[in-house]
């Protein structure tokens, strides 16, 4: 190991990817666009449509009211839900993310407030809402409105309506930051999987590392310099991931020392699987399209971009086999619900995978003739 | 360090298999030092097998390879250091420029006071230094390719091609390259299947063919040694001459207006000067030449040394 030669590697390497600016765009942009695009859309999500699911317990003609004065906002859709269902239940299963739930005995109180002119007399309505829609905020405010004007219209002191909220989960978080983190991965080992498997077969085709084999470098030199190279584009794109998501989107994510560490396991699993790529697979062109035909499925059966509970069984535990899933449930467990324990379970089964597949591509790295 | 020799390279008894071809075939041969060795022979016949196992990136079957004095097999980091590379069809690092590609190169050898400059200018390169490898010429990648071949001052340097597939131009500016390097003493370890490529570098020449070599010596040695003819070229002769000449018994070729004969020795020429006077023809000039090492070649092996002569000549 020369540390000269490293850093000469290193320099050459950074340098090519920095000149070639078309490669260098889509590398760092891509996930970005992606970001920016389903950020959009996921914001947006049911802006239009508003609809809203009303799970009325109290089934009477006071209850209808709030159903009337709620639809006459001309801005909900009111959408029933059957009194004998679970209400949080409902918000998962039906994709709705808030179902609002007039409680049993609305009437009653309703008529006490009114006949007996009781001004103690009120009634909770509960939001029960997914936190990880990004349009419920914004439903809330608008619920939150309608009231106060029934309130107001009651002139109620203290209010007559009073709201509560229940959400499905115990922490409040948007998609976009469930989603952020699959992105990050995603980035982490289309860059360093294909990064190895393009410039190796490239300069492998081109003789470079042929001449290089008369020369003092060592394999072990170049494979650090690949590995360093690979670490600090990931760096650089997860920092550029992250600022744009906080400046546009103003997400919440924890970042502490997972975050490093993950990065770090990453880039040695897909620099490895790019190793042993390089090795079987020898046309620079054939290479790329290897490394596709591993990336792609992969993106899509390891819950980068939805989560995987919407999956069958089937592909659920398939899904386990694959070294991006770990990447994915653990960056999440650290950055988005901080749960140290998943975290250390998934880095602890995405090192072991990086020691076995880098070891191999060390091993299968040839620069020599073999025999 | 390996004992020193008057040798640079030593090979005894060199073969390569792959699989079960045999590509090299119980070839030895010596480079002294200071002296510039041609490999000649088509393509295929073994030269990129045979260098690159004296370079330690290809195994040897059998045999023994010695570089100045250290096994080849054995001594890969130490040999490294001491010998420079242009390997076959050499190619460098598309988006760095010839300056920063000198300065890489440097590096791993570790040679900070090399004179890079010094070099770049060794190869007449000098205004390119700020160009990206990608857009130099042909010609242009192959002298950068020989200065990072000398770019940890060398002992041996070895070029492999230097010139395949350069326009005539270029090669000519190639050769200007290595002819100072010959001038400066350097051991050089050439192979090509261009022999005005040998003829004009080399001090000694190997000719290679499927894997054997098959006549050593320098470029005069192998004519003279296998040469036993002349041949004398008559130019805008009459036409009366070619009778004249075929009576007397040699087999004269018409080539356009002008007629080559083989003949065996001097004597013959001036009898066939002689007769062509008495039967009152006449001729604007000639000239008697030696066969070159093409045609010692062709006679060797009986095949041609490349296929791409005329279509190169076209491309003049
Ligand atoms: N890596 C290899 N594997 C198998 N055969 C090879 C390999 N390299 C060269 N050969 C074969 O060995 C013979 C000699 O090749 P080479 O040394 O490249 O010849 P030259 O450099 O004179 O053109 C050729 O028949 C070639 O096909
Ligand atoms: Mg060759």
């Amino acid at each position: 190991m020369n540390l000269r030669v490293v850093g000469a590697n290193l320099v050459v390497s950074l340098k090519s990817f920095y000149r070639e600016k078309t490669a260098m765009f889509f590398t760092t942009m891509f996930p970005i666009l992606l970001i920016l695009v389903f950020g959009t859309i996921f914001m947006d999500d049911d802006k239009l449509h508003f609809n809203l699911y009303l799970q009325d317990l109290d089934q009477t003609d006071a209850s209808a009211e709030i159903a009337e004065a709620l639809a006459a906002t001309g801005k909900l859709n009111i959408i029933t839900v059957d009194p004998a269902v679970d209400a949080a239940k409902s918000t998962e299963d039906s994709k709705a993310n808030l179902v609002l739930v007039i409680p049993k005995g609305y009437q009653e109180s309703f008529m006490q407030y009114l006949q007996f002119g009781d001004p103690n007399a009120f009634v909770t309505l509960s939001y029960v809402y997914d936190p990880s829609s990004s349009s419920v905020v914004e439903k809330m405010q608008l619920l939150d409105g309608v009231f106060a004007a029934i309130n107001q219209r009651l002139s109620a002191k203290p209010p007559f309506i009073r709201t509560t909220e229940v959400s499905i989960h115990t922490r409040k978080y948007r998609f976009l930051e469930f989603f952020i983190p699959g992105i990050i991965a995603m980035a982490i080992m289309t860059e360093s999987l294909f990064g190895t498997v393009h410039v190796n077969t490239e300069l492998r085709q081109k003789g470079i590392i042929r001449k290089l084999a008369t020369t003092p470098i060592t394999r072990a030199d170049w494979i650090l310099a690949n590995i360093l190279h690979q670490f600090i584009l990931a760096v650089i794109s997860t920092t550029l991931m992250l600022l744009v998501s906080y400046a546009v989107f103003g997400i919440q994510l924890d970042i502490n020392a997972w975050l490093p560490l993950f990065i770090v396991l990453a880039v040695f699993s897909f620099v490895g699987i790019g190793m042993v790529l390089t090795r079987i697979v020898k046309e620079a062109q054939s290479a790329s399209a290897a490394a596709n035909a591993i990336m792609f499925p992969m993106m899509f059966l390891s819950g980068s971009f939805f989560p995987l509970e919407m999956m069958p069984d089937f592909l659920q535990s398939f899904a386990k086999t694959l070294p991006l899933y770990y990447l994915n449930e653990g960056l999440r467990a650290a950055m988005v619900v901080n749960d140290s324990v998943t975290a250390l379970h998934n880095a602890a089964v995405i090192g072991a995978f990086a020691a076995v597949v880098f070891i191999l591509g060390l091993v299968v790295t040839q620069w020599e003739e073999g025999a | 360090m390996g004992n020193e020799t008057e040798y640079a390279i030593e090979v005894e008894h060199l073969s390569k298999r792959y699989g079960g071809d045999l590509a090299v075939n119980n070839i030895s041969f010596k480079v002294r030092k200071g002296e510039v060795f041609a490999l000649l022979g088509p393509n295929g016949a073994g030269k990129t097998t045979t260098v690159e196992i004296i370079e330690t990136i290809r195994r040897p079957t059998s045999g023994k390879v010695r570089l100045l004095g250290m096994d080849v097999t054995r001594k890969k980091y130490d040999i490294v250091r001491r010998i420079g590379v242009l390997p076959q069809g050499f190619s460098s690092f598309d988006r760095i420029t010839v300056r920063e590609t000198m300065e890489y190169y440097s590096r791993l050898f570790g040679h900070s006071h090399t004179d890079i400059d010094e070099l770049i200018a060794l190869v007449n390169l000098t205004d390119k230094t700020g160009e990206q490898y990608t857009t130099l010429s042909g010609g242009l990648k192959q002298r950068l390719g020989i200065a990072i071949a000398l770019v940890n001052d060398p002992e041996v340097v070895f070029l492999d091609e230097p010139t395949t597939g350069l326009d005539p131009r270029a090669r000519r500016q190639v050769w200007d390259v290595l002819l100072g390097l010959k001038k400066k003493g350097k051991t050089v370890f050439l192979t090509t299947h261009y022999m005005e490529e040998a003829e004009l570098l080399a001090d000694t020449v190997a000719i290679i063919s499927k894997g054997s070599a098959i006549a050593m010596g320098s470029p005069d040695q192998l004519i003279e040694g296998n040469a036993d003819y002349l041949l004398l070229t008559l130019q805008s002769v009459d036409p009366r001459a070619l009778e004249i000449i075929a009576q007397m018994g040699f087999t004269p070729e018409q080539d356009n207006r002008a007629i080559l004969v083989r003949v065996a020795q001097t004597d013959d020429i001036r009898k066939i000067l002689n007769a062509i006077e008495d039967g009152g023809a006449s001729f604007l000039s000639m000239d008697v030449r030696k066969p070159n090492l093409e045609q010692v070649f062709l006679k060797l092996t009986g095949e041609a040394l490349h296929q791409d002569t005329v279509g190169e000549q076209g491309a003049q």
